[in-house]
Order: structure tokens, then sequence, then C-alpha cells
């Protein structure tokens, strides 16, 4: 569904990723590992359009989406969730929502009739409010939810568009375990054929949703395989996990 | 996002009062300031509808109703078309032209935005200045006025005419709500808020603000088209960029963002003109003054300062029970 061949960027004498290739099935989902700085969201820039790698493409469902545009992609399938929340603050759950369902359903650009009133669009915004248990906060301003409620709506934004791949960058970043507890029914509730590419940094939800695990150290991918291979390498111990096994 | 408040309605019924019954009652001097207003209230609805709900602060504006004034100058006297015709040609090429604007505009942002539009329209007012076909730095006379003789409507009639404008206004009003509360309108506000979110989502960025931009430009090039009808004269000063920098004045003084502001800004504006000027010539220092003061009391221009003071009330009656409520409390 979505494949990477041979990814390069650097910036200056940086190199950020380094030959990087990836190959996720339909319905896969593959969490990606790694320390600070080795590449895990410049990879998903490239991924989405939002970078222009050096080397290597990018293929979606067979098809090489490289030289395509960011929203052009989006529309082909890959859809994303922000490690820092970029939502419209100013706007309701339901509004925002509603604008990534428009997007979908061919009712962002007709100046005649309200997206938000289309049938379709309610119908999306009803099922993807249910899937990331937003219904209580619907009519809610994005300023009047807490901080854990916003993270369900990044990734309610996202899966708004019906994607075929869906990017999550650190979908519980900054949430309490109580509501990272959440995060694990949210993500394992989430249709099965909808592949999912996840970086994380908590453990126990990486390999409570993970089918594959891919490590990233220094740009490079140092580990491609399965949870319960990844927990037993030394190679991860060493340079991510030992902290975590420690503790 | 737009949309109506109490308030805004009741400040509708207010304004839509008070133009019709200066519409009956006026004299001539009157109903020439009120279709001044109501030409002027177009224009600023055009702007809002662009810097208030998509950040697109355009200098061109002015320059984009004088290409709906001298396109329908020239369509109907050089080239001979009916008014009604040359009126929407008119309107149709402005739009053209606003689309071409505000899709090029589109990648920049803040000031480089405002910038390439004060480009685009000098380049406008520079053409016009030189062009023949324009009749130069003379202008162009003899425009007519549509003709609705058919129908038993005279708008060679000053007070007809006004009344004619102040229901295109009302019909532009109702445009411009429409869209901004459409499919267009909501990607329109949600670029503001979050252009690089949009982008991603799958939206393409430069057709909603070039679409968007392309509307409003039509509502200005029909501003243009009625203020040619008005004075039944043009010259290049209706393009300069004073005339945009002023539009934003009257947005800013009367609320961005609101559409409601931007007719209070309008009438405010033109009244305080001509009382002032008769006082004293230097009468745009005082309009400063007071536009100053607006920016500087951190409301969102006079509407957004009465919206501030309501809501503040109606927060202040929640919070406080009432007397008698006490009492029974005790």
């Amino acid at each position: 569904m979505l494949e990477t061949r041979n990814l390069d960027k650097s910036f200056g004498a940086v190199h950020v990723t380094r030959d990087v290739s990836l190959k996720l099935e339909r319905g896969e989902r593959r969490v990606i590992l790694g320390p600070n700085g080795a590449g895990k969201t410049t990879l998903f820039n490239q991924l989405v359009g939002e970078l222009t790698p050096d080397r290597g493409t990018v293929h979606l469902a067979g098809e090489d989406v490289t030289a395509l545009p960011v929203a052009k992609r989006a529309r082909q399938g890959l859809s994303r969730s922000y490690q820092k929340n970029t939502l419209f603050d100013g706007l309701t759950v339901e509004e925002n929502l509603g604008l990534a369902a428009a997007i979908h359903t061919g009712n962002a650009t007709t100046f005649w009739s309200d997206s938000l009133g289309k049938a379709e669009v309610r119908e999306i915004v009803k099922d993807v409010a249910n899937q990331v248990d937003l219904m209580p906060f619907l009519h809610a301003k994005v300023s009047q939810i807490s901080y854990g409620v916003r993270r369900q709506l990044e990734v309610g934004v996202a899966l708004a568009t019906r994607p075929l791949v869906l990017l999550m960058d650190e979908p519980t970043s900054g949430v309490g375990p109580e509501m990272a507890k959440g995060f694990h029914d949210l993500l394992n509730n989430l249709p099965r054929d909808l592949t999912l590419l996840i970086i994380e940094h908590d453990m126990d939800l990486a390999f409570d949703v993970a089918d594959t695990i891919t490590v990233l150290n220094y740009g490079e991918v140092v580990f491609d395989g399965l949870p319960d291979a990844a927990r037993g390498s030394d190679l991860l111990k060493e340079i991510y996990l030992g902290s975590w096994e420690d503790a | 996002m737009f949309h109506h408040t109490p308030l805004r309605y009741a400040a509708l019924v207010l304004l839509a009062s008070g133009a019709l019954f200066q519409a009956f009652t006026a004299q001539y001097f009157g109903l020439e300031i009120l279709t001044e207003i109501l030409i002027l209230a177009m224009l600023v609805l055009a702007l809002d509808m662009v810097a208030g709900f998509g950040g697109m602060v355009s200098l061109c504006h002015g320059a984009l109703m004088g290409v709906g004034a001298y396109g329908y100058a020239v369509l109907s006297t050089t080239a001979g078309l009916t008014p009604p015709v040359a009126m929407a040609a008119a309107v149709g090429i402005t739009a053209g032209i606003s689309w071409v604007i505000g899709a090029i505009c589109s990648r920049s942002h803040g000031i480089y935005f405002i910038m390439a539009t004060l480009a685009f329209g000098q380049m406008a007012y520079s053409y016009v200045f030189e062009a023949p076909i324009f009749g130069g730095d003379d202008g162009l006379g003899g425009i007519e006025r549509l003709d609705l003789s058919a129908v038993g409507i005279d708008l060679n009639d000053t007070r007809t005419f006004a009344l004619f404008c102040l229901v295109a206004l009302a019909a532009i009003y109702g445009l411009a709500v429409m869209v901004l509360r459409s499919g267009l309108g909501r990607s329109f506000s949600g670029v503001m808020h979050n252009e690089q979110r949009m982008r991603a989502l799958g939206l393409t960025v430069w057709r909603v603000k070039a679409d968007v931009f392309g509307l409003s430009g039509m509502i200005a090039g029909f501003a243009g088209v009625l203020a040619a009808q008005h004075i039944m004269y043009i010259s290049p000063g209706l393009m300069a960029w004073t005339v945009s920098g002023e539009a934003l004045v009257v947005v800013i003084l009367g609320g961005l963002g609101t559409l409601v502001g931007p007719l209070v800004g309008a009438a405010v504006f033109v009244v305080l003109k001509h009382e002032l000027s008769s006082l004293t010539t230097y009468w745009h220092l005082i309009v400063g003054v007071i536009l100053i003061g607006v920016v500087m009391s951190r409301a969102n221009g006079i509407f957004g300062f009465i919206e501030d003071y309501f809501a503040a009330r109606s927060k202040a009656a929640v919070a406080t029970p009432k007397a008698t409520e006490v009492t029974k409390d005790a």
C-alpha cells in the first residue's frame, strides 16, 4: 500500500534520512521507533510531500507519488496527524471534522451550499466522532476542550479524509497515562483495512498496536521486523530500549 | 466562519431602516451622500470577504472597482453595447482579472501579499492613466445609467437610483453571506486558520483563494459599474491606491471579519468626510486620529466595540444574581 525506496534527505552537512526503504501492506500497522533526531518526522514529511527527498521514491497503492504535491497525495489517500496539534482553533470540533470531510466528498469548493449541511459530510463527521470518542464535544470550540481531547481530534481530522494510509506522528505526545490507555483502544478499534504508520515513544502503545516495527537511528533503518524480535534485539536495547527495559 | 448573531441582525435592521428613511425623505444632497455610502459599502463588503475571512489584505480593490467602472464605460459608450450587457460583461471581466490576481498572489502572505496586490493596482492605474481608449487623465464621460423604463423605473431620478443601489447592496450582502457560509467559504476560513493543515487534508489552497478573490473582485467590479453610473463620469483617480487604502480604513474602522461592521464603517466614514470637510480642509487628520483611537482600543472596530460591550454586559448579567434572588436565598 505504501512503499519507499532509498529515501535520502540532507540538510546541509546533516544527513537526516539515509537510504530508507519501507514496504507496508494493506491494513498493516507499523510503528517507527527511534531516539530524538533519528529522522522519523523528516521521513513523514517526505512521505506526505512536505519535504522533497534528495533521492529515492514514494509509492502509494502502486503509483509513484514522489513528484505529487501534498494536496494531491492527500486526495489519493495519504493522510497524517501531527506531533503538535494543528487544528482550527476558532472552530468547533464538528467544523474541524467537517472541513476534512468536505474535502474528501468534493464539497469544499462549492460556493452555493454549506458543506456541513450535506448528508455525506455529516455522515463522515458522525462516524469519525464515534471512532475517536468526540461525540460529547461535537459543538465545543477547540479552545474549550482539553489537550487530550485535542489529540483525539488531531487524529479525527486526519481520519475524516477517509485515507488509505494514515501517518500518525506521536499521537499520545503530551497526554497522561490514563489518556494514553484510551489511545490504545482508539487505535485498535480503527478499521483493519486502514494502513497505519505511527511514530511513537510510548513503548506499551507501540508494542500493543504494532504488527511490525521499524527502528531508525541517525536516519538509517537499523531494525525492521516483528515486535517480538524487536523486544529481543540487543541492538535496539543499546540504541533505544535500554532505559525502557531498565525502568 | 461567518455567522449572524441577534446583535448583527439588529444592526442590519437599523442600517436598512436608516437607509430607507434617508432614501424616502432626503433631498438631493442627502441622496447623493446615501448613494456614495451604498457604493462604498459594496466595495468594503468585497474587501472584508477576503481580508476578514481569509487574511488576504488587498490593496488593489480600488483598482478592481475601477476595472468594473472603466469596463462598463468603454463597453457602453465606445463599444456601443446596451447597458445590461455592458454591466454583465464589465462585472465578468473584473471577476476574471481578480481570479488571476488571486491565483498569482495566493502563494504570498502578509506584507508580501499586500505589496503584490498594490503592484497590480498601480499597474492598472498607470495603464488607464496613459491609455487613450480610457480617456487618459481626462477620464471618460457620457456614461448612461441602466434603463429600466420598460418596468416603470427611472434610474435617472436620484431617489430611485439610491433605492436601486440599496436593493443591490442587500443582494450583494446576501451573496457574500452565502459564499462565506458555503463549502468554499468554510475552506477559505480554514485556510486562514491553518493553511498547512488544509493542504495536508487535500485542499488545493491556491484555487480556493483565487475563487474567493474572484468573487470578491466581481462584487468590487459591480460597485465600480454603479459608481460609473452614479457620477456618469470616471477618471483614473478611481483606481488610485488611495481608494484601496481608504476601503481598508473603512473595513478596520467598522470591524474586520464581521460583514456588518464594514457597512457601519462606510456610513460613519462618508458622513464624517462630508461633515468634517465642511469644517476644515484637514479632515483627513481627524479621521486619522479616530482610526488610531479605534485600533489602539483593541476592539475590532466600531462594531467590534459594540459586540464586546454587549458580550460583557450579558456575561455580567449571568455572573451577578438579581437582587430578588439574593433576598430569596437569604
